[in-house]
């Protein structure tokens, strides 16, 4: 009559959960993807900034921050193909990694002529003058240069949030002045391949018709 | 899960009820601690699960939906056992089943509530998932309870119906905050 009991389920279920837990924090660090970020990458951005900015700062050292006020570049990842879409306005700074595959969103902030930017598990710096954005990219555990000059509408960064059925959706597109561009649709956190944009045309995301916006929508709300 | 036992139901005499509310008081810690976790750690984005999918919400949705089909057959063989099927006589196997069932049904939840309090987290900011957050914690919390209770003698003839409906409600509803959503948002997909 030894049958297994009630407590001995409730205990196979533990043991399978702590499973879980233990293989989820060994494996957690390998999985090299913009959305399997921990918290880690975004904490080192601020204690890796002070290094940086010296070189580039050079170019400019007149008394007042010579940072534009407003301005948006738009380039390649170099060695990935990636677009990046690097924004500023009034100090602050906000940016796009897109490859079609992986995402990212970053902000941070723009002084002296040097931009740094995190966001989940990424992690952007660079130097501006001459008429271009040139830095580093991290996403994940890949590091990118990059150099993005400045763009003008209809080239640069578009984004569009919602919520579709219940569901977060959030687009982004980056265009280059050639007419390039990569986009992605993020749906309650899983991506899909976006439908291409043609700037001031709503896009249709399952039925739903999104706006997607320029950087001056939404630079302040990111 | 319920060994069948609603014959005992003869005048259970008066007395500290106090071993009887323990597992109400277990449940609803387990329900409490589930949901600070949830709501307390930074979620991963990331655990461990089963393979073969196309992503985590793919495979969650189904190993949630064959907890539901599974928690059908509890509701069934627990009618049966309690004779409310009218003209079925419920085999002797009954028991058996509803057990293993049962308990087939919580593992298979298991990485499911996992990936979704570790991952995750419990999130409030859109209806669909404030509400599955909350029956979340709450279902592990009655299923606790019942648990604990089963073993217990003496108990009123109505408590594992009671806590057995809840959890099978509550599961439903986390199935239609879910698997259901998943399925209507993105199409049945693997």
């Amino acid at each position: 009559m030894k049958r297994l009991g009630p407590l001995h389920t409730l205990a196979g279920g533990a043991v399978l959960a702590v499973g879980l837990g233990v293989l989820s924090m060994q494996t957690a660090p390998a999985a090299d993807n913009a959305a399997a970020s921990s918290d880690a990458p975004a904490a080192k951005a601020t204690t890796s900034v002070a290094p940086e900015p010296t070189a580039s700062a050079s170019a400019a050292t007149e008394a007042a921050d010579p940072t534009p006020k407003r301005a948006d570049y738009a380039g390649v990842a170099q060695g990935n193909g990636g677009l990046v879409a690097l924004s500023i306005k009034n100090g602050k700074a906000i940016a796009y990694f897109c490859d079609g595959r992986i995402e990212s969103w970053l902000k941070g902030t723009a002084e002296n002529n040097t931009v740094t930017l995190s966001g989940k598990g990424s992690l952007i710096t660079a130097a501006l003058g001459d008429g271009k954005a040139q830095g580093r990219l991290q996403v994940g555990k890949a590091k990118w240069r990059f150099s993005a000059p400045l763009v003008k509408k209809p080239s640069g960064l578009y984004r569009a949030s919602a919520i579709v059925r219940g569901a977060k959706v959030t687009g982004g597109w980056i265009i280059l002045p050639g007419g390039r561009q990569v986009g992605l649709m993020d749906i309650d956190e899983r991506q899909y391949p976006a439908p291409k944009l043609t700037p001031g045309s709503p896009v249709n995301v399952d039925g739903t018709e999104l706006r997607p916006e320029d950087t001056d929508a939404f630079i302040d709300d990111l | 899960m319920t060994i069948p036992q609603p014959q005992q139901q003869q005048a259970v005499p008066k007395q500290n009820s106090a071993p009887y509310l323990m597992p109400l008081l277990v449940g609803g810690l387990v329900a409490v601690a589930l949901g600070v976790y949830g709501r307390a750690h930074t979620p991963t984005g990331y655990a461990v699960g089963l393979s073969g999918f196309t992503g985590a919400q793919a495979m969650k949705s189904w190993l949630a939906t064959g907890t539901f089909v599974l928690a059908i057959v509890q509701v069934v063989s627990a009618l049966a056992m309690y004779g409310k099927l009218p003209g079925v006589q419920a085999p002797s196997w009954t028991g058996t089943l509803h057990r293993w069932s049962g308990r087939v049904a919580f593992l298979l939840s298991v990485p499911v509530a996992f990936h979704c309090l570790y991952a995750l987290g419990a999130q409030f900011d859109v209806p669909r998932v404030l509400i599955h957050s909350l029956l979340g914690t709450f279902f592990y919390g009655v299923f606790v309870a019942k648990m604990l209770s089963l073993p217990k003698k003496g108990l009123p003839g109505w408590t594992l119906p009671l806590l057995g409906g809840l959890a099978f409600t509550t599961l439903t509803g986390l199935w239609l905050t879910s698997s259901f959503w998943f399925f209507t948002t993105f199409g049945i997909t693997f």
